[in-house]
């Protein structure tokens, strides 16, 4: 371990060695490279990183452990290492998770993208429940009502996860058109074979037509109508976080397949799907972190990170770290030939950062 | 036969398209590869095959036929391959290529043969390679050939472009996935140490270098442009200036002699992959990694419009010099000289134009349609004579987009009012494009094909004025002419002006959000220096509803895998892809000259039936 680190170092070059920043891979303990290269990734997430070290901070003398302070925990020991390069054992944090969510309490291969999901949404709980109790004892003096639940407050990672969709309907009967917000912390959009991410994210926001069944009901004609229906972003994330759909469920073989597809990601990027009062439409992405799932099945397979750290780019695979160029990164966009079965290495979750 | 598509529906591969001028046909027998097939394995690492044409002059001369046929070079894989190119009108033979060459540990990326030294017995062709050498060899006479960076001191990264200098027999300029750009004298040595530059002249985002050395040697300059790859470039059609696409999403123009920087644009976002000029050097087209094509017009220098109609990322794009429209009223002006043609144009593309000057002779007497190519000082001097440009596009997402782009998108002004005059001008009540809607077209409200079959043709019934249904399942005819000058105009756009009508109700066009976006939430977003923020809402960078939207004329899927080339002739166009396919369609009309064995249909069909859907 001690000549790979320092083999990582030599090939960066100690004087293009970015200042306190550490590469360090994770052990694997067991099928837990889903949660290692999600953990990689939102590592490699300034913003994130940086509150989750503040908290670190804050909580010096935290009795109750959460996944939270596992975290934390982890990230802190990365983070204050004496070396540059190395291997760290998340071992708490995957003995907490596995304590907290019955899904992950096993040796088997789980979808990153869930488990992010699980992360985030846990995070975020447990913030926002921290919030609660303190405004509670705030607010109990005067006289307004408590809040409730799913109105708490937003937290860090709403700050920097978390946009908004508005889901615009419109009435083909009196044309009017009614929209409703929804928050999202990440968005899945489905892969079609020699695409860009571009095209998939305007895919997300196609038009949909609501007849027959599915009509829609319209509160100005007082009945169901036809109605055509879009999703577009209102609110554009500070990091957007985009979930390719690899896995599709097939029914003839009853289970899950994985979409190789070929499908582009740039360095660089722009939402076209913006909804006309987005507040912030014109934001440009940078790609910061990319999760890759290797393997032709979601249930085998391999999940491996790259991410950008001070404009160099490198390759986490579990406890293995490798410095990339960023031509590399076309290596994982997926295949183009057809075959469903076929193993590729290709993008799984994207993490885009906001330049501004 | 490789083109025909294994699955069906919208995923199909075509074999013919129709435009407004007619029917495009797939020539089976005109494909070029490999003499021995080998199936595509799907390698990313592989390089895109570009394809490079020589015409060989003096083919008045029936006796001499095999010494004189145009020459096509592609590259596949590691392989370079020269044949006859015997057009549509004969079958390729595979057989016997001119010349066949492999490669070890370095892979051929790009291509060019010099146009104006070429002779029946000799042509020179300059290959550059994916590990940085570049080569210059006769495929006509094996002897003679040399090598420049052939220790790689120069530069190690990917050639990504090769070009011999207009209007010169030993120039050439070389880009290099490094940033950089080198200028060779073919006569020179690149000698044995690396070599040590002296700045030479520098502005903003570039600097040219010279070798500091005693005795003259390889190369005589060094450019260094923006930031990241270069990924292709490409001289004026009057050879003066130089367009230079990076990876960092900028087209600078240059003035290359003068080494100036006169203009540059920015990318919606990602890198730009190709440019061209048009073919009076008047506009410049990229495409690249926004899945958008952009036109910046030299004279203005701005953004004047955009083109959305790929997936995927555009890899590359060529004016249609042949299907370019003139004013009819300026054609008198016309004066054709192929003389300052010879001087004055690209490399890639001179050739091609003293072609159509001999071509359009024919074609005038022939069709009286001003379709044609006058002389470069006619339009430029004498107002805008060019009413119409054809150019195309290849992307990764397989498909060929055909773009007119007409007068009245080239002169609406910056900003979010234009559209308003083209409205008016189709004299069409917004309420109206949406009830000609034919239930085919509602199928299509899912937006996620801008170039669908059903989309085009909508574009079509609007502008007109008229429902003219049957076209929702054959585009345009050649006959319906009127349409075509606002046959690309995004309903998009049009949907600003309805904005109190209570918006449109179908096609949501996602680029047309906007029209009543409040400019005020907007500003003030950007404190930060970076030029890529800096630049958006500017002449540069224009936000997507401050310029009109494209829609493609024709948007076909022509290939099972990625599109890599295109090229215009005259009697034809050409597209490869990455599996090593050379594809020939013939244009309207040009499939009967033949008397020939293949089973394509006569030329020049109704409408009707004419696209495989």
């Amino acid at each position: 371990m001690g000549v790979q680190s320092s083999q990582l170092e030599r090939e960066i070059g100690s004087d293009q060695f970015p200042m306190n920043e550490h590469y360090f891979g994770l052990i694997n303990f067991g099928n837990t490279c889903y949660c290692n290269s999600v953990l990689q990734a939102l590592y490699f997430c300034k913003p994130f990183r940086d509150k989750v070290l503040h908290y670190k901070q804050q909580q010096k003398n935290q009795r109750k452990e959460t996944l939270l302070t596992c975290l934390a925990d982890l990230f802190h020991s990365i983070a204050t290492q004496k070396k540059k390069c190395g291997t760290i054992a998340p071992k708490k944090f995957i003995q907490r998770l596995r304590k907290e969510n019955e899904i992950f309490d096993n040796y088997m291969q789980q979808d990153a993208h869930e488990f992010l999901n699980y992360l985030l949404n846990t995070v975020a709980d447990i913030l926002q429940e921290k919030n609660q109790n303190k405004s509670k004892n705030s607010t109990m003096t005067s006289n307004g009502p408590t809040t409730t639940n799913n109105k708490a407050d937003p937290c860090w990672v709403h700050d920097i996860f978390q946009g908004t969709l508005t889901n615009e309907t419109r009435c083909l009967n009196c044309e009017t058109v009614s929209s409703k917000d929804e928050d999202f912390l990440d968005l899945s959009v489905d892969v079609e074979q020699n695409t860009s991410i571009t095209h998939c994210l305007r895919g997300f926001s196609d038009t949909e037509t609501l007849c027959s069944e599915y009509k829609y009901y319209c509160e100005v004609c007082c009945s169901k109508q036809e109605a055509q229906k879009r999703m577009r972003v209102k609110k554009l994330p500070h990091i957007l976080a985009l979930h390719l759909k690899r896995f599709k469920y097939m029914e003839q073989m009853n289970r899950f397949t994985k979409l190789s597809y070929r499908v582009v990601f740039p360095l660089e990027l722009r939402l076209f799907n913006t909804s006309d009062d987005a507040y912030n439409p014109d934001r440009l992405y940078d790609l910061i972190a990319v999760v890759i799932h290797c393997g032709s099945t979601a249930n085998r397979g391999h999940y491996i990170t790259i991410v950008k750290s001070h404009g160099l780019w490198l390759l986490f695979d579990d406890d293995i770290v490798e410095k990339i160029d960023v031509s590399a990164v076309e290596e994982f966009y997926g295949l183009t030939s057809d075959g469903l079965q076929k193993n590729s290495e290709s993008g799984y979750i994207l993490f885009y950062q906001s330049r501004e | 036969m490789a083109a025909q598509g294994e699955a069906g529906g919208k995923d199909e591969v075509k074999t013919q398209f129709a435009t407004r001028e007619g029917t495009y046909k797939l020539m089976t027998l005109s494909e070029y590869s490999r003499p021995t097939r080998v199936p595509y394995n799907g390698q990313t690492k592989d390089t895109p095959v570009r394809v490079s044409f020589i015409p060989m002059h003096g083919s008045q001369d029936p006796t001499a036929k095999n010494v004189t046929e145009d020459k096509i070079c592609f590259n596949v894989g590691k392989e370079l391959y020269v044949y006859q190119y015997k057009g549509v009108r004969k079958a390729a033979d595979l057989t016997k290529p001119v010349d066949k060459r492999m490669y070890k540990g370095t892979q051929p990326t790009c291509h060019d043969f010099n146009q104006f030294s070429a002779k029946p017995d000799s042509i020179l062709l300059l290959v550059g390679f994916s590990a940085g050498q570049v080569q210059l060899i006769d495929p006509l006479r094996r002897d003679n050939s040399k090598i420049f960076n052939d220790d790689r001191t120069i530069d190690k990264t990917k050639v990504t472009c090769i070009k011999w200098i207009p209007a010169s027999s030993n120039h050439f300029l070389v880009s290099h996935a490094s940033g950089q750009m080198y200028v060779y004298d073919e006569d020179l040595q690149c000698g044995p140490a690396p070599p040590h530059y002296q700045l030479f002249k520098s502005g903003d985002a570039f600097s040219v270098f010279t070798c500091k050395t005693k005795s003259s040697r390889n190369p005589m300059y060094r450019w260094v442009v923006g930031d990241g790859s270069i990924n292709e470039f490409a001289f004026s059609p009057c050879s003066n200036y130089l367009a230079v696409v990076s990876q960092d999403g900028f087209m600078r123009v240059f003035n290359y002699n003068s080494m100036e920087l006169l203009g540059s644009m920015k990318s919606y976002f990602g890198g730009l992959l190709c440019v061209c000029w048009s073919p009076d050097g008047k506009y410049i087209v990229c495409g690249g990694e926004d899945d958008l094509i952009t036109v910046w017009s030299f004279h203005e220098k701005r953004v004047v419009c955009r083109g959305r109609g790929h997936k995927s990322w555009v890899n590359q794009v060529a004016f249609d010099p042949y299907t370019t429209s003139y004013d009819v009223d300026s054609l008198p002006d016309f004066c054709g000289s192929d003389d300052d043609f010879g001087q004055g144009t690209s490399v890639r593309n001179s050739s091609l134009l003293q072609e159509t000057l001999r071509g359009s002779a024919r074609s005038n007497t022939s069709k009286g349609s001003g379709r044609s190519f006058p002389d470069r000082t006619s339009h430029t001097s004498g107002g805008p004579s060019i009413v119409c440009y054809r150019f195309g596009s290849v992307s990764q997402d397989t498909q060929l987009c055909l773009w007119d782009l007409t007068e009245d998108i080239l002169r609406q002004p910056f900003g979010r009012h234009r559209t308003s005059t083209i409205i008016s001008q189709t004299s069409l009540p917004p309420g109206v494009t949406a009830t000609t809607t034919t239930p085919n077209s509602i199928s299509s409200t899912k937006n996620n094909s801008v170039a669908s079959q059903n989309h085009t043709s909508k574009e079509h019934s609007t502008a007109d004025g008229t429902a003219h249904t049957h076209q929702h399942n054959s585009s345009s005819s050649a006959s319906s002419g009127v349409m075509h000058k606002f046959a690309t105009l995004a309903l998009g756009d049009r949907k600003k002006e309805d904005h109190d009508k209570k918006d449109h109700k179908r096609n949501f066009s996602l680029g047309s959000r906007s029209g009543d976006k409040v400019p005020l939430l907007k500003s003030g977003t950007n404190k930060s220096m970076d030029d890529a923020i800096r630049l958006m809402g500017t002449l540069s960078c224009p936000r997507m509803e401050d310029v009109p939207l494209l829609e493609p004329l024709v948007c076909k899927k022509v290939a099972q895998e990625r599109l890599t080339s295109l090229v215009f002739r005259e009697e034809c166009l050409v597209t490869a892809c990455m599996e090593g396919y050379v594809y020939t369609w013939a244009r309207p009309g040009k499939v009967g000259l033949t008397r020939q064995h293949m089973l394509a249909s006569p030329p020049l069909m109704p409408a009707g039936g004419s696209t495989m859907l």
